[in-house]
């Protein structure tokens, strides 16, 4: 246990002291993603508006047609997005770093901050475009706007502790690319990222109660969408985090080794 | 100082995916390996009780069968894979070149790749910037720097992860079966790359089929077989000497 955890932080400070070729990497990634397109990464945006639009002006509802219901589905919908994006891309990581993890000594945690950074600069994108969102939803800027920071922060923070522990989990059962792509795709329904919750009973109740991702949309989204500062769900979301963290570092610390001959 | 000791290295595959062995002691008579069980899964012996000991100035060349575990010794001295059991000791900067693609963006120019190569190795900016030029000059690339990787033949591609690799100065370099994708001038340049580097009390261990490059590079061969080491010797140093020296 505690030779894991020696490992492991060897393995990150070692990644951290190398932090310019998984910023390099992670605008190579970028650039790649985007290469020979006329928008380039402007298509990041354009998708995320393009999404949040059908949204907010289709499936108009006397329910929905609020500001309030505009920044509640388009601050929902980045935190979602960057969530879904960063789970998915995570559980193939190693196997898709295989030509680095084959080639070079990098330690592990160097291709989990370079997916961090990647899923970051995306999120940028979309964070742009949610700000014109809300700027023209009549909501009004209010300095209340300012408690979803320290949400943010928290999620950036869980990031690289989420990021490896689903690659672990792609790394060892190769499955879980599809389990996890198929819970990603239903969690878009099941999480409240369109819908309210008004203490409705039944599937609702339990989607919004014990669905971890709630806790993660709420931290940013309430104090904007609401304008106060959701201590429940930055306190859950906090533990959940440190769980992954744990996990992350014990991974980290007993199997770094192992991964080379799995992927 | 510089050295390399292996002291009973072993290390074996797992298999986790299901192989065909229909008839197994047809198809492996002539390759250097052999696929073992152990509880239910299957297992490749790839090195077994390998140990030898190099000093500065060795140049070390692999040789064996296809499968016989040279490219498996050589990332083992990189430190990429751990071994089963056995302890690697290992003194000096070691670089490494493996297989073209290994450690190169196919979409980055070259000029790029280097950079990267660079700040994986853990240079600064301005020591690549610095060594650009003579990267540059030494593949003979040419206007080529600036063109996507994948777009390089086989020997170009050869070329740049060579000069990046030696630019560093390693003092220990492992290759495997690589200049061999250069063309004649370009092998002879390596080759006195290569002495340079030796002469620097370095370190070079090089896994090749190549018999004339073993030849005029190496000044002792191992051969391995299924993963042990069949034979170690040290060769009479004067033809490598006199070469250095011309
Ligand atoms: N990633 C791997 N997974 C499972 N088995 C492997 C792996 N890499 C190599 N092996 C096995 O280990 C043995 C040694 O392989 P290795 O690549 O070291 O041989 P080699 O001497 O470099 O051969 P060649 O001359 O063809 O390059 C072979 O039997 C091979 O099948
Ligand atoms: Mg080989």
């Amino acid at each position: 246990m505690i030779s894991a955890l020696n490992g492991a932080l060897d393995d990150i400070s070692k990644a951290m002291r190398l932090h310019r070729v998984w910023i390099a990497l992670a605008h190579e990634d970028i650039g790649d993603q985007h290469r020979r397109t006329t928008l380039g990464p402007l298509w990041l945006l354009v998708n995320y508006l393009a999404f949040i639009g059908t949204f907010i002006f289709v499936f108009k509802t006397s329910d929905t047609d609020s500001a309030g219901y505009t920044a509640y589905a388009s601050i929902g919908l980045v935190v979602w997005f960057y969530l879904m994006e960063m789970i998915s891309l995570s559980v193939p990581l190693f196997s898709r770093e295989g030509s680095f993890i084959q080639g070079t000594r990098l330690p592990l945690f160097v291709y989990v901050m370079r997916l961090t950074v990647q899923c970051i600069i995306r999120a940028a994108y979309s964070v742009a475009g949610c700000i014109v969102i809300l700027l023209f939803s009549g909501l009004g800027i209010s300095t209340e706007w300012l408690l979803s920071i320290p949400g943010m922060l928290l999620i950036v923070l869980a990031t690289p502790a989420m990021v490896t522990v689903f690659a672990f989990l792609g790394a060892f059962f190769p499955d879980a690319q599809f389990i996890v792509g198929n819970i990603m795709r239903v969690g878009t329904f099941l999480t409240p990222v369109f819908w309210v919750y008004h203490g409705q009973s039944g599937i609702q109740n339990y989607a919004y109660h014990w669905n971890p991702f709630t806790y993660f949309l709420e931290v940013v989204r309430a104090p904007i969408a609401s304008g106060e500062f959701p201590m429940h769900a930055f306190v859950l979301t906090a533990y959940i985090s440190l769980a992954f963290w744990v996990i992350a570092l014990l991974l980290l610390g007993r199997y770094r080794k192992r991964v080379v001959f799995l992927i | 100082m510089i050295s390399v000791k292996l002291d009973n290295v072993s290390l074996a595959y797992r298999l986790y995916e299901k192989l065909t062995l229909s008839a197994p002691d047809r198809r492996l008579g002539a390759l250097g390996g052999t696929i073992g069980r152990s509880g239910g899964m299957q297992v490749v012996q790839a090195l077994e009780d390998v140990s030898f000991e190099l000093k500065a100035g060795d140049r070390l060349g692999l040789v064996g069968p296809n499968g016989a575990g040279k490219t498996t010794l050589l990332k083992v001295l990189y430190g990429i894979y751990q071994p089963s059991s056995g302890t690697v000791s290992i003194e000096g900067k070691v670089d490494a070149l493996f297989n073209i693609n290994i450690g190169f963006r196919p979409e980055a120019t070259g000029r790029r790749n280097i950079v990267l190569r660079g700040l994986i190795s853990g240079w600064t900016e301005a020591e690549i910037e610095q060594k650009m030029p003579e990267i540059i000059t030494f593949s003979e690339l040419g206007d080529f720097i600036d063109v996507p990787f994948k777009t390089y033949s086989q020997g170009m591609a050869a070329r740049l992860a060579f000069s990046a690799a030696t630019a560093l100065d390693p003092e220990i370099l492992l290759m495997d079966e690589w200049i061999g994708a250069g063309d004649a001038a370009f092998q002879e340049k390596a080759k006195r790359r290569m002495d340079e580097l030796a002469e620097k009390a370095g370190i070079i261990v090089l896994a090749s089929h190549n018999e004339n490059l073993l030849e005029s590079v190496c000044t002792k061969r191992m051969t391995l077989k299924n993963g042990r080491v069949e034979s170690f010797i040290t060769r009479p140093t004067k033809k490598v000497g006199a070469r250095a020296k011309s």
